[in-house]
């Protein structure tokens, strides 16, 4: 049964991909006849035949000189190659190695963000939850009324004025050369690392605080559970129920959302990797927007759909394997 | 059955203060339960029967409930300056609990065999080894078919029977001298409710273990009960032993609960049911608490709680006019 | 189609009256009340902006010396890079971020509502549809997108409404789902069908009305969110370039150099703006999940109790308990049953 599970979740995963894709190939060719007209958009300084001449080289480049069904199976069959195409940059890079180029240095600031705000989130939230009513679990709510009210760009530009232009403990703009510079030394490390701590900072925050109050409410929830009873009644020490019965438990609904959320901070670092000028994912997304690169937005629209859906597939297999419910049914 | 008290319950009393008024759960619950003996507390819901069970195992968190006891002896012990720590060495070892529905009562996410673990573990100090093969032992000795494969299994791939001889398992791990089930069968259904309570029972007699029985359902306390409490809003309202109680009820409620089960081969007409519910447990009702549904009510009753007194050998009472008794007739006839 | 109109305004109608209780029950309960008070204030403010605020920050002739720190004429002083009066700025940002929060959100209540009905509802094939196009949504990252189509359209407040609204339904859309279902199969429901009621008439009058609690929660729920992401966008100047927004304000003062001279005030003031518009519609959600599902309460209200719980007082509960005492009503009064 496990293994139709497996083999169901990873068929429909597909399904949603081809569905993306599809829609990915379609956007940019909204309200255009031909997609030359987009690429490459006419120039006041540009006479009727010049343009013309030029859509057409800008046709021949990108393959529109055939039918749009053509275009599309190209484009699909490009895709299956691990092909997303040429940006408009000069020297004409793939697409493709500009993602993996700066995909690293988004994942340093995300996955920091997200171990932060999972361990610091984790025992705070059951700390509250233990201390449920008092001062901790008092302070914890007010403080994500407020964390959630304060958008977090916000917190990074106040970072960004007191701890790095007011009181300089950490670079408050990150060295544009720090990433072509990067040899794994001692010195770029550390530089790395001072220039990444006010961005996780200012994104971790919100997350801390989010994660806190989600493990709070849940492990409340599971502790008014009748088999927390059972445990407590078998004579269990306090602790003994806290690790083995109630967090474990609590944790389901936390893992589940482990997926989103690694993607979803991928794509919300846009703001934050701009305030700082750190140069990932958001900055070359902004930048590719800014000279209207196509393929590269769309390219890397692709890539984080692609991503959010196989974090949600690896989260929903791991569920599996924490919740023996789940595979009962076949699905949940 | 032995002359030895295992536990006595003297003027239990609990309550939940909340921003809206206090919840009076119990108002002085007396009982006591011999070695061997089956005591049953019976009630509807609300009635205070699960709280004096939590409260017996000092498992009530407090807050939100509040707490008063005259005297509360388990096994010599006297419990109420019991630490948590001395609590956790008697629960599980000495005392042990069954909850009404295994489905919730067990750790979804836990082989049952580990659950079952983990008893042997913290009062036997085995080793998990041996507590693997004490907890195949265990749920052999249930009745579980093929223990060793049902040992590896969750909760939710086993039936809601054979779950319920696991939790009977799982109290009788340690030889406990008391057991406390909580409405042990309700969730079940009829034929293995039979068979559940007899697992239940032929464990009980072997061992000599006492056993406090929470139901509503008068046909599992005549199948186990030696001396049955009637509960009603958080009171005792009579206690007798299940002969006497089942051939001569003294309270009016109790005869009602009698009453509303249907037997087969009695005339159907006379199927009477208690009217109204059991009233809010914030807003109790003045006088007798049970006056307002009693059809022999009189001012007396609206104006005072009667006392808990003596009917009769081992018999106790809480009504102004009880059943059987002159004054206010019958009352039997009364009604259609 | 007639019958479909009739239906509807009467639904409408039943609504537009709930709300009057809505905000009754609101200004009773005291999270709402902070809510209801921020959240008009700031309303106030948009609309009055121009009787408010001492200088219109649109008009080109209005501005002053540049960089000014704040003082009596200027209380948060001036932009460095135009000379705008920042108090201005913000008093006339209100408008922005509360049209296309409380729009966002209003489209978006209607939206959730007739997918949640829809599928709820009618359920069958729809439902299968839905809840697939759910699974797509889902994974097509929200921000980049935006920035995708303004590009594509150009940068437009309505393009933000329109794109948050397209993708913010799906949480309240699955919410009303299993509360229709809940009430698809209550008696009353049952009843009007076998009355003969048409399946319009039953949408609006009969489960529509059992879920309106649940769209006005969303509804401030939602404003808040989108209040948070306008600001980003407007920040990222995706918004309406003529516009002044307290995210645009951001974007100057980090790019106008406010970091860089120390001027805190440039870049308190509208994320002051941007936290009480958010918080105040938050609040209000808030109050609406506590008033319409208290099991949501927060228990601290008991453990405060707790905490100056009166002992005499138990101990008087205790004592009434004793046999022979007065053995009835505690502070509940008599029965009233």
């Amino acid at each position: 049964m496990q293994k139709g599970y497996v083999l169901k979740r990873i068929l429909y995963t597909v399904f949603i991909f081809f569905i993306v894709v599809t829609l990915n190939f379609f956007i940019p060719r909204i309200g255009v006849e031909d997609p030359a007209e987009r690429y490459y958009p006419p120039q006041g300084n540009m006479s009727e035949i010049e343009y013309d001449i030029v859509k057409q080289l800008t046709r021949e480049q990108y393959g529109f000189d055939v039918s749009t069904f053509q275009q599309y199976l190209r484009y699909v069959d490009g895709l299956l190659h691990g092909d997303l195409g040429v940006s408009f940059q000069p020297g004409s890079p793939k697409v493709a190695d500009l993602i993996a180029s700066r995909l690293p240095w988004t994942l340093v600031l995300s996955v920091s963000t997200l171990l932060i705000g999972l361990t610091a989130g984790l025992l705070i939230g059951s700390y509250a939850a233990w201390k449920r009513g008092q001062r901790v679990d008092t302070a914890l709510l007010n403080a994500s009324t407020i964390t959630t009210a304060l958008p977090a760009f916000f917190i990074a530009l106040l970072l960004s004025l007191y701890l790095g232009f007011e009181w300089e403990w950490f670079p408050a703009y990150t060295d544009p050369n720090m990433v072509a510079s990067f040899d794994w030394s001692w010195r770029s490390i550390r530089l790395v690392a001072s220039s990444a701590a006010l961005p996780i900072l200012s994104m971790s925050i919100g997350s801390i605080v989010s994660y806190a109050q989600n493990t709070r409410n849940s492990v409340i929830a599971v502790s008014n559970e009748d088999f927390i009873l059972t445990a407590r009644a078998k004579g269990l020490p306090p602790r003994r129920v806290l690790y083995r019965h109630t967090l474990r438990n609590a944790m389901l609904p936390i893992v589940t959302n482990l997926g989103m959320s690694v993607s979803g901070l991928i794509g919300g670092a846009v703001v934050i990797e701009q305030i700082f000028n750190w140069n990932g994912m958001g900055t070359l997304f902004l930048n590719a927007n800014n000279t209207n690169d196509y393929p590269l937005m769309m390219g890397i629209m692709l890539f984080l759909s692609l991503f959010a859906l196989v974090a949600n597939l690896v989260t929903d297999l791991c569920y599996c394997l924490l919740d023996p419910r789940v595979t009962v049914g076949g699905s949940r | 059955m032995t002359d030895k008290t295992i536990l006595h319950v003297e003027n239990l009393k609990v309550i939940f203060p909340n921003p809206a008024g206090v919840v009076r759960a119990v108002e002085g619950v007396s009982l006591s339960v011999r070695e061997g003996e089956c005591a049953a507390i019976v009630g509807e819901s609300g009635s205070g029967k699960s709280v004096t069970s939590l409260a017996v195992m000092k498992l009530l968190s407090t807050p939100p409930a509040v707490m008063r006891v005259d005297r509360l002896e388990f096994d010599g012990r006297d419990l109420r300056d019991a630490s948590e720590n001395e609590m956790l060495d008697i629960r599980g070892q000495e005392m042990a609990m069954i909850f009404q529905d295994a489905l919730t009562a067990l750790n979804p996410v836990m082989t049952i065999g580990r659950q079952l673990d983990e008893v042997f573990i913290r009062h036997r100090s085995m080793k998990r080894r041996e507590a693997r093969q004490a907890s195949i032992q265990a749920l052999k000795l249930v009745g579980v078919p093929s223990p060793e494969r049902r040992y590896g299994d969750f909760p939710h791939e086993l039936s809601g029977g054979m779950r319920q001889r696991v939790l009977i398992a799982m109290a009788f791990a340690c030889d406990p001298k008391l057991i406390i089930a909580d409405e042990p069968t309700t969730a079940l259904d009829v034929t293995i409710q039979a068979q559940v309570l007899d697992v239940l029972k032929t464990m009980q007699r072997e061992r000599n273990t006492s056993l406090i029985l929470i139901t509503h359902d008068l046909s599992v306390v005549a199948h186990m009960a030696d001396t049955v409490y009637v509960m009603y809003c958080g009171r005792i309202v009579e206690k007798a032993p299940l002969r006497e109680l089942f051939r001569h009820p003294l309270h009016p409620y109790t005869e009602g609960l009698m009453a509303s089960v249907p037997k087969l081969n009695e005339d159907t007409r006379r199927f009477v049911r208690i009217p109204d519910a059991v009233p809010n447990p914030m807003r109790k009702p003045a006088g007798c608490t049970f006056h307002p549904r009693c059809r022999s009510c009189t001012q007396k009753c609206r104006e005072a709680m009667p006392p808990l007194r003596a009917a009769g050998e081992d018999r106790l009472v809480r009504c102004w006019h009880p059943v059987g008794e002159t004054e206010n007739g019958e009352g039997a006839d009364s009604h259609v | 189609m007639k019958r479909f109109f009739s239906s509807a305004a009467a639904g409408i109608g039943g609504a537009l009256s709930g709300i009057g209780g809505f905000v009754r029950k609101l200004w009773n309960h005291p999270k709402g009340r902070v809510g209801l008070v921020i959240a008009l204030l700031l309303a106030v403010c948009a609309v009055f902006a121009p009787f408010i605020a001492p200088y219109d920050p649109y008009d080109v002739t209005q501005r002053v010396e540049k960089g000014l720190s704040p003082s009596l004429q200027h209380p948060l002083g001036t932009t460095i890079t135009t000379g705008q009066d920042i108090f201005s700025m913000l008093i006339y940002g209100a408008r922005v971020s509360l049209v296309v929060g409380i729009v966002t959100g209003l489209a978006t209540a209607f939206l959730g509502a007739f997918m949640g009905v829809l599928t709820g509802y009618v359920g069958g094939l729809a439902d299968m549809l839905v809840m697939r196009l759910v699974d797509i949504m889902l994974v097509i990252p929200t921000l980049p997108l935006t920035i995708v189509l303004t590009n594509l359209f150009g940068k437009s407040y309505f393009m933000i409404i329109f794109i948050f609204t397209l993708f913010g339904w799906t949480g309240l859309a699955r919410v009303v789902r299993s509360q229709v279902l809940v009430l698809k199969n209550s008696n009353y429901v049952r009843a009007a069908e076998l009355a003969g009621a048409g399946r319009w008439h039953i949408m609006f009058r009969h489960i529509l009305p059992g879920v309106s609690h649940l769209l006005i929660m969303s509804t401030a729920l939602t404003s808040a969110g989108i209040m948070v992401a306008e600001a980003g966008l407007s920040f990222l100047g995706l918004g309406d370039p003529t516009a002044i927004s307290w995210g645009r304000m951001l974007a100057d003062a980090q790019s106008g150099g406010a970091l860089l001279f120390g001027h805190w005030w440039w870049i308190i003031a509208p994320g002051i703006g941007i936290f009480l518009s958010v918080f105040s519609f938050m609040r209000i959600g808030l109050a609406m999940e506590e008033i319409f599902n208290p099991r949501m309460k927060r228990s601290s209200g008991l453990y405060k109790l707790f905490r100056t719980l009166n002992n005499d007082y138990i101990q008087e509960v205790f004592d009434s308990m004793e046999e022979g005492g007065p053995g009835g009503p505690g502070k509940g009064g008599a029965y009233d049953g």
